[in-house]
């Protein structure tokens, strides 16, 4: 198994203050920044329980990000709550071809109470009909992605065949929350399906996240509990029939000053974690202290050694061709 | 103040706007995926100092009988908000207006997207209000089916004052039929205020609610009379709104087929037509026509009684006098219409094209058009540098922009 260490930085450009909030340059900068480091992927979400003052939406600002990067894996939170699963799944196939395949959505599993109270469901879900509602939606998602085939586009000029009717189908699914024909009018993007990032998880998510999710982040634990869990993640993954390998587990930590490469080798390796991922504050200074001091760093203790690849799926490791 | 001038704007479409476009020899056959293309065609509108670039949207296939389908390429492209927020990042000044429909969305998240990509673009986002005619769209979200023409519109209302609203940050808090919203937008504006409103909707419900909420209206009308009635008829509802006729531009379509010569446009558009597969076209006419059985008719004769419509009323209406007037057959109805849906179609030299835009625009049919290519790039790039600099040499269109956000360009009021 190869031992690559992945390393990813998570900004949530809602947790601003207001005092110093982020422009459009100052985002691209810093993510192109990451990108020349060796970064994996950014993840971008703006969701709070609090009101923000980000002046961004986070699929609306990787849609732009994509144009100004090209090798950095980016992924953009958003919500079941917030979403119809069409128009999103629309949303992330779109933008995986916009990025030539780099694209990831973290599909964020815990309620806000906030979204259900402006998103016309003030009595919101309960624990149980939430959470069967996003696996639904998640499996919807993912069946739209794959409607069209390969190779159903034919651009045949000459005949007047644009595709191949036979290969593209729909979803005609039916369950308990959605209704969904489909096929999605977006062609199969580059990565088939962009990469499913799962955060925030307990008890019956992770069993959920086991099956499929394709990158599990582990919220700030200690290292032993870090180490139990993704133990568990990779168990139960292989006890679905997935090959362990192609599910990347990565420890959360805080990119501040107390933290410094040794520590976050020493974290990523004593977790059995593929990697780690580095929440950052949405302040200029800090985004700058990252890029000088702690990237640096990390690259020195072995972080961000990973190759390029063609998408973000081949960057991690993902893809059938690049298991190892 | 300087003469008034006319607006442009680039409306896009798939592979072009003629149906057969993708099979045009230089059609760019693979813009559905790629998008060096969009961001290419949006650069030249920009060199050329349109408006704005404008996405049509559906929530769907735009034609359920796949074997018709799989002759168009109109099947698979961007989902435009993504599209657009990604041209944000590679242009300076040109407005960025995107279809989202009422029916199949939340005004709190439309409002936050609209309100991101006005901030990308520093203040150059426009929205057109559908509410989303096709069943196809319709059974992507749920089983119930299209609801009927008067439920949308009501839905249409409830959503269009949310989300000014959240736009204009008036206070919060609504619960009403379709919708209940408890926060201001957490999304600041931008420098234009918020997002320019544009609508398209031509019935009465349509017209009524652009009204009393668009800063843009885009049409269709195929003769000098139909515009000019358009255009009186949405400008005069105005004033019951507390509205001058300036507060709102209408943009119809028009499309144009420009060359050297009027004998060499017209054979462009021959050849163009030449592509049309019948059933293709049968089944385009068929669905603005919201009936879907057109193909057992004699295609050689004429177009048999029809319902009115629960989806389009207005293009219906539209399709149907011309068939009349002109005593079309369904074949030459289907062809003609295939071209460019209704909208005006126009062909000959870049000074025949703007003289008849110019007799449009002086003649109170019209404050500026929503150009629409037969196929990118070409037709495009026929009209940025044959007809732009004829408008502007008769002080019809600007020669630079003189505004940042789009709402400048449009010379539109800040919303208050
Ligand atoms: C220039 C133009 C562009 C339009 N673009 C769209 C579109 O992208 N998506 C859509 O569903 N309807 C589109 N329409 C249709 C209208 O917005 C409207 O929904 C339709 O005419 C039905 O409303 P009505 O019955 O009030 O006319 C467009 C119409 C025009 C004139």
């Amino acid at each position: 198994m190869g031992s690559t260490m992945h390393l990813a930085i998570s900004l949530n450009i809602a947790a601003t203050d207001g005092q110093d909030v982020l422009d459009f340059g100052q985002i691209s900068a810093f993510v192109r920044k990451t990108e020349a480091a060796g970064v994996d992927m950014v993840i971008i979400s703006d969701s709070a329980d609090k009101p923000s003052s980000s002046p961004f939406e986070a699929t609306t600002l990787l849609a732009a990000l994509a144009t100004v990067t090209d090798k950095i894996g980016l992924v953009a939170g958003a919500s079941t709550l917030a979403h119809q699963p069409y128009n999103l799944a629309r949303r992330f196939a779109s933008l995986d071809i916009i990025s030539h395949g780099r694209i990831g959505w973290n599909a964020t599993t815990a309620q806000n109470p906030r979204e259900a109270a402006n998103f016309s469901r003030p009595e919101g879900f309960s624990d149980d009909d939430f959470r069967r509602r996003a696996r639904e939606f998640i499996d919807i998602v993912r069946l739209l992605w794959i409607g069209w085939e390969h190779d159903a586009l034919l651009f045949d000029k000459a005949s007047g065949r644009f595709h191949d009717p036979d290969k593209m189908h729909p979803a005609d699914f039916t369950g308990e929350f959605f209704s969904v024909r489909g096929p999605l009018n977006v062609a199969r993007s580059p990565q088939d399906v962009p990469v499913l990032v799962m955060s925030g998880l307990a008890g019956t998510e992770l069993d959920f996240a086991s099956r499929r999710a394709d990158v599990v982040l582990l919220d700030k634990l200690e290292p032993s509990g870090a180490r139990a869990t993704c133990d568990e993640i990779k168990r139960r993954a292989h006890e679905a029939g997935r090959d362990p390998v192609t599910i990347k587990v990565l420890a959360m930590a805080d990119a501040g000053p107390e933290h410094d490469g040794r520590g976050l080798e020493d974290l990523c390796l004593s977790s059995g974690c593929d990697g780690i991922v580095l929440t950052v504050q949405p302040r200029a200074a800090a985004l700058e202290a990252l890029v000088e001091r702690l990237l640096p760093d990390l690259k020195r203790h072995g972080f961000a050694k990973a190759k390029p690849g063609k998408t973000l799926r081949d960057r991690l490791g993902l893809s059938e061709d690049s298991k190892p | 103040m300087s003469a008034r001038q006319m607006k442009l704007g680039l409306f896009l479409w798939a592979t072009g706007h003629h149906i057969a476009a993708w099979r045009h020899p230089d059609a760019h056959v693979t813009a559905g995926i790629d998008i060096d293309h969009y961001i290419a065609l949006a650069q030249t509108a920009e060199a050329a100092k349109f408006d704005m670039v404008f996405c049509e949207d559906a929530a769907g296939l735009r034609e359920a009988n796949v074997n018709i389908a799989s002759q168009t390429s109109r099947s698979i492209g961007f989902e435009p908000i993504s599209l657009l927020s990604a041209l944000a990042a590679q242009t300076e000044r040109i407005g960025l207006v995107s279809t989202a429909s009422t029916s199949y969305n939340e005004p709190y998240g439309l409002a936050r997207m609209f309100a991101s990509l006005d901030n990308l673009s520093g203040g150059r986002a426009g929205w057109n209000l559908v509410t989303s005619a096709s069943p196809i769209e319709a059974a992507n979200f749920g089983a119930t089916g299209l609801r009927p023409h008067a439920d949308r519109y009501a839905r249409a209302r409830e959503f269009a004052t949310v989300i000014i609203g959240l736009w204009n940050r008036r206070a919060a808090g609504h619960d009403g039929e379709s919708f209940s919203v408890r926060d201001p937008l957490d999304i600041p504006p931008s420098p234009q205020g918020a997002p320019v409103m544009v609508q398209a909707g031509a019935s009465d419900d349509g017209k009524d609610l652009a009204a009393r909420t668009a800063d843009v209206v885009f049409s269709a009308a195929q003769t000098f009379e139909d515009a000019k009635a358009f255009y009186d008829d949405l400008k005069g509802r105005l004033a019951a709104y507390g509205r001058q006729p300036d507060d709102v531009k209408i943009m119809p379509g028009v499309a144009p087929i420009v060359a050297a010569t009027k004998a060499e446009a017209q054979a462009k558009y021959d050849a163009l037509q030449e592509l049309i597969p019948d059933d293709v076209g049968v089944a385009l006419l068929s669905s603005y026509l919201s009936i879907s059985d057109l193909g057992r008719y004699p295609i050689d004769g004429q177009l048999p009684e029809l319902p009115e419509s629960e989806g389009m009323k207005s293009r219906q209406a539209l399709v149907i006098e011309q068939a009349r007037r002109d005593g079309l057959s369904i074949r030459e109805l289907a062809r003609y219409f295939a071209g460019a849906r209704g909208h005006w179609r126009v062909v000959g030299t870049a000074e025949q094209i703007a003289d008849e835009l110019q007799a449009r625009f002086e003649g109170g049919a019209a404050d500026g058009f929503n150009v629409m290519p037969s196929w990118f790039p070409g037709e495009l790039d026929a009209f940025a540098t044959l007809v732009v600099p004829e408008l502007q040499r008769r002080g019809l269109f600007r020669r630079d922009y003189e505004g940042r956000t789009l709402r400048e360009h449009l010379g539109l009021k800040r919303p208050i």
